[in-house]
Order: structure tokens, then sequence, then C-alpha cells
């Protein structure tokens, strides 16, 4: 193993070439740039492609294309890139394309400012495409580290379910330096806990099953097993088809085969003085969970019975987590509230759930120790955020 | 045309999609026909080609009636995921896009340009039924000036990329595509000559075919569906380069063969790998 | 060491002040310790303010951001202004009298100056080397946490040019903080 001074960017690139990608097509923007530089730079020592696209939608049209070749792919952009991958995002959910992007959020909405970090795309990864009828997968990792780890893990959860994988991190995460140890071979790689799994082919002929499995290969063109694939319904065969019924088994397997499946991946989060039933839980991902974590240590040391829940598996949101009745606290980048959101409708009715977000910024440690005791005191909090709703 | 249909269905299409399900006098069977009998003369099988299609009457109804492997994109992007694949596709391999109007010229002409201005290796069949026919009948970008569809009742007064001295092609040619072609369905073997050198070409070539729309152009502005006056439509705008006069909408013949003048762009892409990854360097 | 030491280095783009973290940091995984740099700065524009936030730990880092900075490299009187009341009691200020003009007396902590663009100018005749004064005198004050040879071989391998004067330059800030 090696261990040195880097950017979560070059992170992500490590990952990227060990889990076996070879294309990356991307879009300059700030700030996941230096990934794509990072990528323009060690891709080609290992025999891959970099290539720059006219956007972000025909970046993520290329990775597709590449996909569609056999090849392992990833795309990285920032919120108004992402958004540029709607139309891409539900081909290769609906053809069932593996592929990795990733998101380094910035605070928005649209430009915003490119230096700062920002949590404005949690729903946007649940949904980042028209239509519905569809499951998604995002993981959220919170260091250099973990984003290399999480790539890794992306791409090997996108062969084995046949779709996208969104790995959302932030500025922080990105561009961010951080000391990383990257696994030289693959004894190493399994010591370090990362999973790979090949590429293989669909040899059809029924190349969309109308069921939850997974491992099932994609189809590849130029294989010469008369695959098919099309934005449209598909039948079994890959040919378009308008019929309800047919639809009802496509969008079936699109939901089912990730949330029949989700023990591949659940085992994904932290939990934090969770084990003697906190008073107050502090929900978090990303980068604020690092704050989170730190301020939590302070509060048990002036013995305030807080726990930290920090997810790193987003979507399919997991409701597991959320069984107790007690107050929960979600702290997010971002001053409309989107984790606590889903955090209040997976908690029991009576549990009482908070917020604390921040716009452009982290939230700071003596702020979270004063929400900590207010909401321990059952003092109101005077934070702006969720009350900009009553402004 | 000599075009025996039984036996080039027989050897390249499916079954299950012909006859397709096209309007009654659509003309796009012609210009599918005629690339169909170019891929036969030049000798290649099924599995020889990769087909790609677009959204719209063209896209949908060419979609998955080709032997080999198929795949349709999303509205405009088909050529940024022909470029992605020719990058992960053996260079022997060839890539077809039959394609619409508003596709191609219109919410795709970005993509379009990148893959001429990259030469990337495909041929796209721009099946023009001058306009928006799928979704009931709109003007496209390429629609004659005057026209009248749904969405220019009185008919189709902007500037457009056909008309007053424009022309797609000066765009295309600009960006570097290496080789050009333009005919109407009815131009038989000369179309079939066209797209055969499109195919041979290693690199970007696209054929502009406009076709007759008899349901829903031809309703609107010649104010019947019968297909007879459609074909006169096409028929009397469309001249041979040669002999294009001012009322020529459509000049037909080779537009611009620059055949193996460029690098091709996957060529071009995996040399320039292989060179960085062996010596560190350009 | 303790368990957590946090250096903040800020002054406008185009001083190094990024570099400078870095080559703390890159010194700091050479010891074995763990190491979080965050950079901050407007992305578009030059001259704008930069800011990094260094953490060294011998355990995981959870926070990166420094809201107590232990040594804080003040670069411009914007830097210095901004973030001077956020240094503790015991922590230190690094200032260049040559940026920052206005010294707050009043401060609890403890303030050293350090001309590193004069001493740049007068003994190698250019600016640019004042970041390896700088890190010199870091690598006076740091002493007991990172060892001053591995500061001087991180920054010969951040940057790659000029290894003489810089060598002479680091040792022209480590001899000013002695």
């Amino acid at each position: 193993m090696k261990r040195f001074l880097e950017t979560g960017n070059f992170a992500i690139t490590e990952g990227a070439i060990l889990a076996g990608c070879r294309f990356f097509c991307g879009y300059p923007i700030t700030p996941a740039t230096e990934l794509a530089e990072a990528m323009a730079q060690e891709l080609p020592k290992y025999g891959g492609v970099y290539l720059q696209a006219e956007d972000e939608c025909g970046a993520m049209h290329m990775c597709i294309g590449a996909a569609l070749g056999g090849m392992k792919t990833m795309t990285a952009t920032s919120g108004p890139g992402y958004i540029l991958y709607a139309d891409p995002f539900g081909w290769a959910l609906g053809c069932e394309m593996p592929l990795v992007v990733v998101n380094s959020g910035r605070v928005g909405p649209v430009s915003g400012i490119t230096g700062a970090p920002g949590q404005g795309e949690f729903y946007l990864t649940r949904y980042p495409t028209q239509g519905g009828n569809f499951e998604c997968i995002t993981l959220a990792p919170n260091s250099a580290q973990e984003a290399m780890a999480m790539v890794v893990e992306a791409f090997y959860l996108a062969e084995r379910f046949r779709m996208p994988i969104t790995v959302l991190g932030d500025q922080l995460i990105t561009d961010g330096f951080e000391d990383i140890t990257v696994p030289e071979n693959e004894d190493e790689m399994k010591e370090m806990g990362f999973r790979t799994y090949e590429r293989g082919v669909c040899t059809g002929p029924e190349f969309y099953p109308y069921t939850d499995e997974l491992d099932i290969p994609p189809v590849q063109m130029g294989s010469g097993h008369g695959g098919l694939c099309s934005d449209w319904t598909p039948t079994v065969e890959g040919y378009d088809i308008e019929e309800v019924e047919a639809h009802h088994k496509h969008a079936w397997r699109l939901i089912y085969k990730v949330r029949n499946n989700k023990e591949v991946f659940n085992h994904l989060y932290e939990k934090k003085y969770m084990d003697d039933d906190p008073d107050l839980v502090v929900v978090s991902y990303g980068t604020p969970s690092r704050v989170v974590n730190t301020a939590v240590d302070r509060a048990r040391k002036e013995g305030l019975k807080v726990g930290a829940l920090r997810l790193i598996n987003l979507w399919p949101f997991p409701d597991e987590h959320f069984t107790r009745k007690t107050k929960y606290l979600a702290v997010e980048l971002n001053w409309d509230g989107q984790l606590v959101r889903e955090v209040e409708r997976a908690a029991p009715k009576d549990a009482q759930v908070n917020f604390l977000g921040t716009c452009g910024d982290l939230p700071t440690i003596p702020d979270l120790l004063e929400t900590f005791e207010k909401l321990l005191k059952d003092q109101p909090l005077e934070r702006k955020g969720w009350e900009l709703e009553a402004w | 045309m000599q075009y025996s249909s039984a036996s080039l269905i027989d050897k390249y299409l499916r079954t299950r999609k012909i006859p397709s399900t096209a309007c009654s006098g659509c003309g796009l069977g012609i210009n599918h026909k005629v690339v169909i009998q170019a891929i036969d003369e030049l000798d290649l099988e099924p599995n020889d080609i990769i087909w790609g299609t677009s959204i719209g009457c063209a896209g949908r109804q060419t979609f998955a009636t080709w032997q080999g492997d198929g795949f349709a994109g999303t509205h405009g992007r088909v050529y940024a995921i022909a470029r992605g694949l020719r990058i992960a596709l053996p260079p022997e391999k060839k890539i077809i896009c039959t394609v619409g109007d508003g596709d191609a010229f219109g919410i795709g002409l970005m993509h379009l340009i990148h893959a001429a201005r990259s030469n990337c290796d495909m041929t796209v069949i721009v099946n023009d039924n001058l306009g928006y026919q799928s979704t009931g009948g709109q003007f496209g970008f390429t629609t004659p000036q005057g026209a009248k569809t749904d969405s220019s009742p009185y008919g189709m007064f902007e500037h457009n990329l056909m008309s007053e001295g424009m022309d797609v092609m000066h765009i295309l040619k600009g960006a570097g595509a290496t080789f050009l072609a333009r005919h109407v369905a009815m131009d038989g073997t000369r179309a079939v000559d066209s797209v055969k050198r499109a195919i041979e070409n290693p690199g970007f070539s696209l054929v502009h075919m406009p076709y007759p729309c008899p349901t829903n152009f031809g309703s609107r502005e010649l104010g019947s569906r019968n297909q007879v006056n459609i074909y006169r439509y096409i028929k009397e705008r469309a001249k041979p380069m040669e002999s294009a006069d001012d009322d020529t909408v459509w000049a037909t013949g080779v537009w611009h063969d620059a055949s193996g003048s460029r690098p091709e762009f996957s060529e071009h892409v995996w040399n320039s790998v292989e060179k960085i990854r062996r010596t560190g360097a350009l | 060491m303790k368990d957590r030491l946090e250096i903040v280095a800020s002054g406008f783009g185009g001083q190094g002040v990024v570099r400078l973290g870095q080559v703390l940091g890159e010194a700091a995984v050479k010891e074995g310790l763990r190491v979080t740099m965050l950079k901050s700065h407007g992305t578009e524009m030059r001259g704008g303010y930069v800011r990094a936030q260094v953490v060294l730990s011998p355990e995981t880092i959870d926070s990166p951001m420094c809201e107590n900075p232990d040594y804080f490299v003040a670069l411009s009187s914007a830097a210095y202004n901004r973030f001077k009341d956020t240094v503790p009691d015991d922590g230190v200020i690094i200032f260049d009298p040559a940026f920052v003009e206005d010294i707050d007396g009043d401060l609890p902590c403890t303030q050293k100056e350090l001309p590193a663009k004069q001493l740049a100018v007068d003994n190698f005749g250019r600016p640019i080397f004042s970041n390896s004064v700088a890190l010199g005198a870091m690598a006076k004050l740091l002493e007991g946490d990172l060892g001053k040879e591995i500061i001087l071989d991180s920054l010969l391998e951040v940057i790659p040019k000029f290894h003489e004067e810089n060598r002479d330059a680091f040792q022209v800030g480590y001899d000013y903080m002695s």
C-alpha cells in the first residue's frame, strides 16, 4: 500500500482505476474539474480513455455508449452538471446500464458559489430523472479515503444491480487534501474491503427478464447476440412495446431489484454512541458528519447522552435505523431541509425530528453543542433554517 | 430501383418489426430500403453493423428492425452515445444511425456537430420528413419556408437551416464531417451509391434524405393526404446539384467527400492512449 | 504531540497559501500522522482570499475545520482581521508585516512578526521564496511535532524547482524564528 497526501478528487480517480474504470467522460466544473484532470492524467497510463464532452448531457451519454460497448465508465460533476444528466440517467436506469456518477455538491441553486460546499441534491440523487417507477442507490462518503472506497463499491453495485450509481460528495471532500492509503494489488484491495465485479455479456434471448434477480450481465452492442436496448418500454427481448402490462413488469424490476436486495449495501452506515439508547440521535451524511462526530464526542464528555448516525447509503433510505422513539436532529448543508424530511417520514410518528441547516459553510461545533443542549432541555431552537418556512 | 424486398428482409431485418407501423403512404420505408440495399451491395453481415436510432418517426420505425445489435437513444443524443460506443467497439464494426430531422438538426445538433468535429466513424442517415410528424406535425429547422404546419398555421416564417442561401451541410462541413450527401427518397440507385460511400468512409458521414409524409405534412401544407401530392412536392423541389436553380430546396448528390482525409476519432484516441501508456508523452 | 493540532494559513491568491499547507500536511503524513487540509477560495478570481485549514493528529480526524487554530499564518490584512479572534490564548499568530499593517495589540494570544517577503528579497532578490522562509519559520515553531528535515524534504518534493534557493530560504526562516 502507498500512503500520501492528496485531494478527494485524486482519491476517487485511484478508486475508479482500481475498480476497472477505463473510460471517463466529463465536462469542466468546479469543484469536480480536478477529478477530470486527474483522470486525463492517470487513465492513459492504464490504457484508459479520457474524453471531454460538449456538455454534461453529452458526457454521460458518451459514458453510456462506452458502457454499451462493454467498458466500465464514470463521469463526474457538480450540481449544475448533475441536472444535465437527467436525460442519460433515465436511459441508463431503463436500459439497465452499469456506470458510476460522481456529484461533488456545491451550494446552490444554479451556479451559486463554486467554492462553497452544499448538499442540495439529496432528493435529486433519488430522482435524477423523470417518470418515476425506478429505485436508485446513492452512496455518500465523508472523506477522501472513503470516497475512494465508495467509488470502488459503486462500480461493484453498478455491475451487480445493472444500473447507474451516484456517489454523492461535496466540495470539501473532493477539493480537500487528506492522507490516503491506496492498495497496490488485489490482495491489498481485499484487505481493505474493496469489492469488484467483472463485466459480463448478456447473450439473450432474454435481455430484460421481469425478475428482481441480480448479477444479470448487461446488453452489449457489438457482441453479436442481437441485443436491443432503447428508451421505450422493453419486452424481455428488448423490443419496444406500448403495453401497460409490459411496463408494469419492467417498472417492477427497476424498483424491486433494488428494494429486494438491500442486504448487498445496507451495511453502509456508521454509528457512534448509539448503544445506550441516546436521548438525541444526530443524523447526517458527508462532510458535516465529521463535524457532528467531533461535536458528539465533546457532548459525551459534557455528559450529554447524544449519539451520531451517519448515513453512507442514502437511497433507498435506510428506514431501519429510525425505529426508536427518541429525539432526532438532522444536520445538513442546506436551509430548505431535505434529509430531515426523510427522517421525519421514517421516524415513529411521535418522535421529535429537528433540523439544523447551514448554507454554504459547515456547522460549527459551538452551534452544534448549543443545539444539542437546547433540544435535550426541550428549549426552542433559534437558528435559521427549518424555521425559514415561517418567514 | 431494382429491389428484391423479400430476400433483403430475410437477410438483414427482423420479421417481427416488418411490416412497420408507419402510416399509409409514408416514405420512410423507401429510405430504409436504400440503406439496406447499400449494406447488401457492400457485402456486410448483420453482425458487422450496430444500428442506432433516435426519437420520432424515423427512429421509432427503424428501431429493432436490424437483425444485429441495435440501440435507441434519448432524443438528440444518439450521436453522443455512438461516440462513446465507437471507443469501445472494434474498428471494423460499423455504426449506422437512422434518425429524424428534428433529432439531428434540432435537439441533437450540438452532439451531431461534435461527432462531426471528432470525425467519429459512423453513418448518420437523416430521414427528413419536413418537421415533427410523430407529435402531429410541427415545423422543424429544415422545413421549407412558408410551409403550413400545426405550429406554423400562417406559414413557417422563421429563418431556418435550409433556406435563404442557408444549408445545414455548411455547418456539418465546417465542423469537420468527412462525407456529406443529400438525396430525396425517389433518387433510387444514386442514393444507394451515396449511402455506400458514406458507410465506407472511415469517419463521420451523413446522408440527408428528405422523404414524404402524407399524413401530417401533406395534409396541412397540401390540404390532402393523397400521397401523390407530397411525392410531387418533394420531387419538384429536389434537383441534382449540377442542375440546381433558385427554386431548388434540396440540391441532391454528394455534397462533400473528404473520405479518409482526417484520422478517425477512435483510432486517433486509441493511438494516442497507447503512445502515452508506452512513452509517457504524445 | 497533542491529539489535535490546527494550522490555518490565509492570504490572497498567488502567495502559495495552499502550497504551504500542503507541505506541512505532506510532512505530517511522513511522520505517520493523519492529516486533513481544506482549501477555500473564490475559484475563478485571482487575488481573492485563500485559506488553508490543516489538521494534524495521531488519530482519525473527524472535523476538518480549524475553529481554534494553534497556529495562524496571516498573509493579508483581510485574512488577519477575519481570523485573528479564532486563535485561542495559547495559540500563535505569525504575520508578515509586508501584508498585515495594523496589529491588534489586545489579542490574548502570542503574535510573532515574520518579515518573510523582506527576508526573501534581501537574501535572494526575489519575493517568490518568501513561502519557503515562512515554512522554515513554521518548522522552528513546530519542533517536537514535525521534524525540520522532514518538512524540508516535503518542501523540496512539492516545489520541484530552485532547490538550492528554497533550501537556503527555509534555513533563513528557521534562523529568524530561533
